[in-house]
């Protein structure tokens, strides 16, 4: 029954076209907190998505591959984020170096280059012909946003669409990795998580700031 | 087991148990442990003359797998056991110089332990059979002897000279690598005979390719110049025993990489890579001696002069190559014959001579030769020593040097027997630069001995020097009877020679060695060293006897020689080093491009000076006017380059972008 409805409403595609917009609105978001609830909502698709495939599929691991994915990127990750922007005392702009209908247009740019240039191929394989275009895009798209922002905190929200946009990429070509390297990836993403936390205060600390602009003075 | 086997695996099992022991012993017996050294040498070296040595089946090969398909092979044959012969020769005299050497070294268990690995190494390179042991044994040589040559003082030249031999060897191994690679991919073998089997169809530049590419790596790697400029500083830098062991067996693992690479793997028939090694040879010698007659540091006066006898060598292996493509084999043979011979000889006299440097800095604690002086009454047997091998690598007779340089001059002559006119009008000028090398090493050797040895003490320090101890001096002494034999009895060497097949080259049929007159079949002259030995003593004892008869009733003056009426000569008053080769630095100006700076202060001018200072110096030209140029261009390249990597962040995530973009649309 639900399988049905799946395939003959196209959720998986919805699903992951809602991540793809998740990321296009955190491109051009100006507030951080905004930015941390646009990584809640993209996670959390991510997490319906393993349903979806579960159902469809009829993958049971998925089920758990989701709670998880639940529990790490939609609670505890943000959790800490969160926590350390406080302490850190960072301020709520997202300072861009470029404006953010600028920004918006980039990300038409590079949605617009995947999806002609990867129309034929192993990037039509896959889960469906779409997920792994929709993944490249949040790729890129996260690493523009990495490129354009002033501050670390940024940097490291762009560095966790990232790592969404790779599971999604992975995902879609195995059909569910096995639950033991899902966990792994998940566990890893939360202590990398920990250490640039952990790097952002050093960094505070060393520049007084969290602008990656004075990094410049780091070199010789 | 074959007793052949039993020699090599036990040589090889005293050296692993020789650096064992240098991590553990206690310190006072370290210097013994070399040693351990002196006897895995001798081992190896009776495996060595049982390879050379014609028998019914091919000597074992040892195979060790690495990973896949890679793997490490070694297997002796005749010319890989030549030249580990002369690395025994050498290592076993050295490693005995060592024992009274590094009595007291500052950090003797490193030294030990690289030394022991070195001389392994050494061996390693003459005897593996593939590519892959090839290439590890040749780094681990370049390692362990960059390692040794930073390991004597914490000075800093001798710092910098590492760092140019590093860099400098590793660019040789950059283009050894590509040789190889190379013929990996042409034949798809990494075995040497497999390549030469699937090269020989292939068609004649790609080979030439090969040639290049290996000449100019192997050649870093002998000093060739102008690929010479770390020689001269890092044969200097390291401990004397260890020069003795690069100057006289390191250098030739680049010429056996040549003849092993150039004749035993590409086939040697192609008359223009004869002419480029002929032209490197002819100008290294030149060059080479050029630089050590102004060279005032005594080591670094025979590191030049070892560039010099590497250029011997090439014009044997080049002229060798030149009458192989033109079909005469019969002279190919005697050319490789004589440069194969050559490789032996300075081995022997080099080694020693550098021993016999080391003694005497140990004595005097310095190398400069305008600090000593007056040496020979002090260390009569290292100055005994140190003057047999200054006349052999005078190629001067009754030693061993005439016999290997009279060769290849005897080659080069006969070069007029090839039919095209720019090969003989090459060889020919080949042996005009051999004859200028042979004059001019006369010269500096004069002066090293000269100005160190004789004279009087230019230095306090020169007075009260004194006699290297017993193994020290053992070890030079039997390399001076070597230089001795050897030069009255060339057949020995010869003999051992003949039997080395290389390819389609086999060696030297021509030649008769024995007692007997050498002479060369169709040539035009030969010698007997026997007979010229003979005529020596002979010529010394009628002098001999003419003074003790005519001369018994004139009595005998002792007065200061050459002192002009002076009645009290000082030793400021001497000829210095600097002053004997004024003439040679008059005439190639041109070359050394001499600069003075005389500066005066005056009290009042212009009759009363406070100061004169005077400086002299010759510009190093190859440095100055290739190396220099090449090193700023590549320095500001960099510094374009630099631009690249601002320091910023987001610039870099950017690169990373344009990257990934830039693959899509290309490959997507």
């Amino acid at each position: 029954m639900l399988k049905r409805w799946i395939e003959i409403f196209s959720i998986i595609d919805f699903i992951a076209v809602g991540m793809l917009l998740s990321v296009i609105a955190m491109n051009s978001l100006k507030r951080i907190e905004s930015c941390l609830k646009a990584y809640i909502i993209n996670s959390s698709l991510l997490a319906l998505l393993m349903v979806a495939t579960a159902i469809y599929l009829s993958i049971p691991h998925l089920y758990l591959a989701a709670f998880f994915t639940i529990a790490g990127k939609c609670i505890l990750i943000p959790y800490f984020l969160r926590k350390v922007i406080r302490q850190l005392k960072v301020t709520h702009d997202v300072e861009p170096y470029i404006s953010s209908s600028l920004s918006l247009a980039a990300s038409f740019a590079i949605v617009t280059i995947v999806y002609s240039v990867l129309s034929e191929g192993i990037f039509v394989a896959g889960l469906t012909r779409t997920v792994l275009k929709i993944s490249v895009s949040i790729i890129l798209i996260s690493l523009f946003v990495m490129m354009t922002r002033k501050k670390a905190v940024t940097q490291v929200m762009g560095l966790l669409f990232m790592e969404n946009g790779l599971f999604l990429a992975g995902f879609s070509l195995t059909f569910g990795m096995p639950t033991i390297i899902e966990l792994g990836v998940l566990f890893d993403m939360l202590m990398g998580v920990l250490i640039l936390g952990v790097f952002l205060s050093q960094i505070k600390k060393a520049f007084v700031s969290v602008d990656l602009d004075k990094l410049t003075s780091l070199k010789g | 087991m074959e007793p052949g086997n039993l020699f090599l695996l036990s040589g090889i099992g005293l050296f692993i148990a020789g650096t064992v022991l240098f991590s553990i012993a206690p310190g006072r017996w370290l210097n013994m442990l070399y040693g351990l050294f002196a006897a895995g040498s001798v081992l190896a070296g009776l495996y060595s003359l049982g390879l050379i040595m014609p028998s019914a089946q091919p000597s074992p090969v040892y195979v060790f797998p690495v990973s896949g398909f890679l793997e490490l092979a070694f297997q002796g044959n005749p010319l890989s056991g030549y030249f580990s012969l002369l690395l025994s020769v050498l290592g076993a005299a050295v490693s005995v110089y060592s024992i009274g050497y590094m009595k007291g070294a500052e950090g003797p268990r490193f030294q030990g332990i690289f030394y022991g690995l070195f001389l392994l190494s050494l061996y390693a390179v003459f005897f593996s059979s593939n590519i892959v042991a090839f290439l590890v044994a040749w780094e681990a040589m370049s390692l362990l002897s960059f390692f040794l040559v930073v390991s004597d003082t914490r000075d800093e030249e001798a710092q910098a000279a590492g760092i140019t031999y590093a860099t400098m060897t590793h660019i040789g191994t950059a283009f050894i690598i590509a040789a190889f690679m190379a013929g990996y991919a042409l034949t798809g073998s990494l075995d040497f005979q497999g390549i030469r089997a699937g090269l020989a169809a292939r068609p004649e530049w790609v080979r030439s390719l090969l040639f290049v590419l290996s000449f100019i790596g192997f050649g870093m790697k002998a000093g060739i110049v102008p690929l010479h400029i770390w020689l001269p500083r890092a044969h200097p830098a390291a401990p004397s025993n260890v020069s003795a062991l690069m100057s006289g067996v390191m250098i030739k693992a680049g010429l056996y990489g040549m003849i092993m690479m150039g004749i035993g793997v590409l086939g040697g028939n192609v008359a223009w890579w004869g002419i480029l090694a002929l032209v490197a040879g002819g100008v290294s010698s030149v060059m080479g001696i050029l630089y050590a007659l102004m060279a005032r540091d005594i080591k670094r006066l025979l590191a030049y002069s070892s560039v010099e006898n590497i250029g011997i060598m090439l014009l044997g292996f080049g002229a060798s190559i030149m009458f192989y493509s033109f079909h005469l084999p019969a002279l190919a043979g005697i050319a490789l014959a004589a440069c194969l011979c050559h490789a032996m000889n300075h081995a022997v006299f080099k080694g020693m001579l550098f021993m016999g440097a080391g003694s005497v800095m140990h004595a005097v604690h310095s190398k400069n030769m305008e600090e000593m002086g007056g040496l020979l009454k002090k260390m009569p047997w290292t100055g005994l020593f140190f003057l047999v091998g200054a006349v052999s690598i005078c190629a001067l007779p009754p030693f061993n040097g005439f016999v290997s340089e009279w060769l290849t001059f005897q080659s080069l002559v006969l070069g007029s027997q090839t039919p095209a006119a720019y090969s003989k009008v090459i060889s020919l000028l080949g042996g005009a630069a051999l004859a200028l090398t042979g004059a001019f090493a006369a010269a500096a050797f004069i002066k090293a001995f000269g100005i160190s040895f004789l004279g009087m003490p230019r230095h306090e320090r020169a007075e009260h020097a004194k006699e290297a101890g017993f193994p020290m001096t053992a070890a030079m002494g039997a390399l001076a009877l070597l230089c001795l034999l050897l030069g009255v009895y060339p057949g020995l060497l010869l003999g051992l020679i003949s039997r080395i097949p290389l390819g389609g080259l086999s060696a030297v049929s021509p030649l008769s060695f024995s007692l007997a007159p050498v002479s060369i079949a169709g040539g035009f002259s030969g010698f007997w060293p026997a007979a010229i030995l003979s005529a020596m003593l002979l010529g010394f004892l009628i002098v001999f006897v003419l003074i003790k008869t005519a001369g018994a009733s004139k009595k005998t003056v002792y007065a200061d020689s050459w002192d002009c009426g002076i009645r009290a000569l000082t030793p400021r008053m001497q000829y210095t080093a600097t002053a004997f080769t004024k003439p040679v630095r008059v005439i190639f100006k041109s070359i050394y491009l001499p600069r003075r700076e005389i500066r005066i202060s005056y009290r009042q001018k212009p009759f009363f000076a406070r100061e004169i200072t005077y400086r002299s110096d010759i510009t190093p030209f190859i440095e100055s006017y290739i190396y220099r140029p090449l090193l700023s261009a590549v320095h500001w390249t960099a510094h374009k380059i630099r631009h690249l990597q601002s320091g910023s962040l987001h610039l870099y995530l950017g690169y990373i972008m344009i990257t990934l973009i830039t693959l899509l649309l290309i490959w997507g």
